[in-house]
């Protein structure tokens, strides 16, 4: 005779067992609320782990790029003040060589202004010699040392190297940190290869008596620096289209880093309206659960038998 | 021969009584582990009629056939079968569980990206000391973080021999106790209440037993039964009243390998099983973590050797050791770091050789390679977490059946009780009617 089909340990143990397991469960969810995080552990779901990492390795690297480009734009904006200061001096250097140019000045007045154009030159090689923003030279491509340097007689020779350093923006973009020297000073005077120090520097030599004929070399050196102020506003001109290019890829780094975030919320995060739903419903069996194990439990035939 | 009606009472009474014990044993042991309900067998005690006494009646009332165990022999081999099923599965699983998280949460992965990222932010300015210094303590956490994932293998290895070794003892416990219960079932007279409780702890040794590993066993005649180890055809553990011993040996790899007497035997299912299958994959993570190391090792000393340090010299291997256990940093001078291309110059600002490393590093792709590894670990707990829930839902089901049938309901035992109460009483109304009868006959006058 069978009363009812199972034992009465096997009822105890399964109740336990069931009880434990919608018990873990909801341990498991609150946990996911808790953390915001739904996956404790790799092996919770391997491929979106997986994932995870490769998108927080993705976010870090951006981070550095972030930061690269920051450097590069600062760098950039320093060589664009600079520039301009260089076509200010140009421009007042023009203003000179028209005044020199004239024949009713005296040489005495020549020489003066030859004075004012070597004080001019000094300036554009300190100029020349800026400091970026790590205090390397600005304009020195990649050396370690200055920019230009004097030689005996007092020209201002490059000894940075040949190109400026790249910086990469991410996802295989770079850009040129900076401009070097001769990339903006030198230019072709009528047809011959010259820069802006060594113009200005031999116009204020001639003016103070190097040349025969002073106003003649101020006429000369009209044309050169006109061909000067040219080069330095490719420069800028050059330094503009670098910059917008970092804002393009910032802009685009952005974006992506915004779709990461996304996709990382959406795989490694919690849906909290759907979380606290289906913790409420396995509160709600758990409780039942328990409610009719204990009804169940006090269900006895010896209370019965008198 | 005749009835006699008082001693069929009598028998009646005591069949009751005797039913009311076992009905209080059952009660009693409701909840004893391995406890197998008891019930009797009754037997009716009557003659048949001999020569000439057809026709005859001649009833002696009840006797005890034998006190019957409610075993199920299948349901138990089931219970043992599913047991060492899912017994192997959860020690495979908590075993992998341990080597995932020695490699995840020791954090190689993040220290291997934030190497890559100070190496990446170093290119913005190769000479300041500050880039060098965070590119050197990058690479310490780094070779620390190798050194904490291979040290956390080593310690989940051990405690896996460790745990292997003690289910070795205990194997060997229990067959001896098992082979003690044989030589006492051996003399054991059949149906006895000696008999049934040496078969209860005969059944709960044998389901103890296959928690370890997958047994084989034969019932002798005599109940006595025989064990043997990895498969029906494997070698013996317990035959009669002699076990055979177990040990473990640990090959130079770290994996362990089993032997009975002096027979190899290859464990299918059990803990030790378990534990032995998550000794191979931790010696292939171990292998391929060591891989991932060297590496790293080779690729970035190279690099290092093409290029100059700050002051100029010719680079100087960033690392020592040759794989995850020895891996550590030959310098803390962030100055030596080879940014620049040899022939580059004291203080170069040069990247060339940096770029060239992260090229390296690029192609090499260590954090990819450990991206790799920790999918297929993590894969692989996910799989066979599956699996064992799948197992220990069957072998819960297992257990409940059997338990179902073979353990004690406290409903039914309450019912026993009222029925052989009843019947005891029956059988003392019976007493008195038998008197009352003999009374009516010793009053006729």
């Amino acid at each position: 005779m069978t009363v009812i089909a199972t034992s009465t340990s096997a009822y105890f143990d399964r109740s336990v067992q069931d009880m434990a397991s919608l018990r873990a469960r909801a341990e498991s969810l609150q946990k996911q609320l808790g953390s915001g995080q739904k996956l404790a552990r790799s092996s919770d779901n391997p491929l979106a782990a997986s994932r995870l990492r490769t998108l927080a390795r993705a976010d870090s690297l951006a981070t550095i790029d972030t930061a690269n480009a920051g450097h590069a734009a600062g760098d950039l904006k320093l060589a664009d003040a600079a520039l301009s200061s260089f076509a200010e001096y140009i421009i007042r250097a023009q203003e000179l060589t028209t005044q020199a140019a004239s024949g009713v000045l005296s040489p005495g007045q020549r020489a003066g202004i030859g004075t004012e154009l070597l004080a001019i030159h000094g300036n554009l090689v300190a100029l020349a010699n800026s400091r970026d923003g790590a205090g390397h030279a600005l304009f020195g491509g990649e050396t370690a040392g200055q920019a230009y340097a004097l030689d005996g007689a007092g020209n201002a020779i490059y000894t940075g190297t040949a190109a400026a350093g790249e910086l990469a923006l991410g996802d295989g973009q770079s850009v040129k940190r900076s401009l070097t020297g001769p990339e903006f000073l030198n230019f072709a005077a009528s047809g011959s290869p010259t820069d802006l120090m060594a113009v200005v520097k031999s116009l204020g030599d001639a003016l103070q008596g190097a040349a025969a004929d002073p106003a003649q070399a101020a006429r000369d050196a009209l044309g050169s620096l006109g061909e000067a102020l040219d080069a330095v506003t490719t420069g800028q001109t050059q330094i503009g289209a670098r910059l917008a290019w970092i804002d393009l890829t910032t802009e685009r780094r952005t974006m992506r880093s915004e779709m990461n975030a996304g996709e990382e919320a959406e795989i490694g995060g919690t849906d909290m309206a759907g979380t606290i739903a289906e913790l409420q419903q396995v509160m709600l069996v758990l409780e039942a659960s328990q409610a009719s194990f204990a009804k169940l439990a006090n269900l006895s035939l010896f209370d019965l038998l008198r | 021969m005749a009835s006699d009606l008082l001693s069929i009472a009598r028998s009646g009474a005591m069949a009751a009584r005797i039913a009311l014990d076992v009905t209080a044993q059952n009660i009693a042991n409701a909840s004893s582990d391995g406890y197998i309900r008891r019930s009797v067998r009754l037997e009716e005690l009557a003659s048949s009629g001999g020569f000439q006494r057809i026709g005859d009646v001649s009833l002696s009332g009840v006797r005890l056939g034998g006190v019957i165990r409610n075993a199920d022999v299948f349901r138990q081999a089931e219970v043992r079968r599913t047991g060492a099923d899912a017994a192997r599965a959860e020690a495979e699983v908590a075993g992998l569980e341990n080597i995932q998280s020695a490699v995840e949460q020791s954090g190689v992965y993040p220290a291997i990206v934030a190497f890559e990222a100070s190496l990446r932010q170093l290119t913005a300015d190769p000479v300041d000391p500050a880039l060098r210094a965070a590119v050197i303590e990058d690479a310490r956490t780094m070779t620390r973080a190798f050194n904490i994932a291979a040290t956390s293998l080593d310690a989940a290895g051990n405690g896996l021999r460790f745990e292997a070794a003690d289910g070795v003892n205990q194997v060997n416990q229990l067959a001896g106790e098992l082979a003690r219960v044989n030589l006492h079932l051996a003399r054991a007279s059949s149906a006895s209440s000696d008999q049934t409780a040496l078969l209860d702890s005969r059944d709960s040794l044998l389901e103890r037993l296959s928690q370890y590993t997958d047994i084989t066993t034969t019932i002798a005649a005599d109940e006595t039964v025989e064990v043997r180890l990895g498969g029906a055809s494997g070698p013996q553990l317990v035959i009669g009243g002699s076990a055979a011993p177990l040990a473990m040996a640990a090959a130079a790899d770290g994996t362990i390998a089993f032997t009975l007497g002096a027979a190899p035997v290859t464990l299918a299912a059990g803990s030790l099983a378990g534990k032995a299958q998550a000794l191979v994959k931790l010696v292939d993570v171990r292998t391929r973590l060591d891989i991932v190391a060297a590496g790293l090792i080779a690729t970035v000393n190279a690099a290092q050797a093409g290029g100059i340090a700050l002051d100029g010299s010719a680079g100087q291997p960033l690392f020592a050791g040759t794989d995850a256990a020895s891996f550590a940093l030959a310098f803390e001078d962030g100055s030596l770091i080879a940014t620049a291309p040899s022939g580059g110059g004291a203080g170069s600002r040069d990247p060339a050789n940096l770029t060239a490393l992260r090229n390296m590093l690029g192609t090499t792709d260590p954090a990819g390679a450990l991206d790799a590894l920790l999918f297929d670990i993590s894969s692989n707990v996910a799989g066979r977490t599956l699996t064992r829930d799948a197992l220990s839902a069957i072998s819960g089901n297992a257990s409940i059946a059997l338990q179902a049938q073979a353990g004690v309901n406290l409903d039914h035992e309450a019912v026993n009780l009222i029925r052989y109460q009843q019947a005891f009483q029956a059988s003392g109304k019976a007493m008195q009617v038998a008197a009352t009868i003999f009374d009516t006959l010793l009053a006729i006058r």
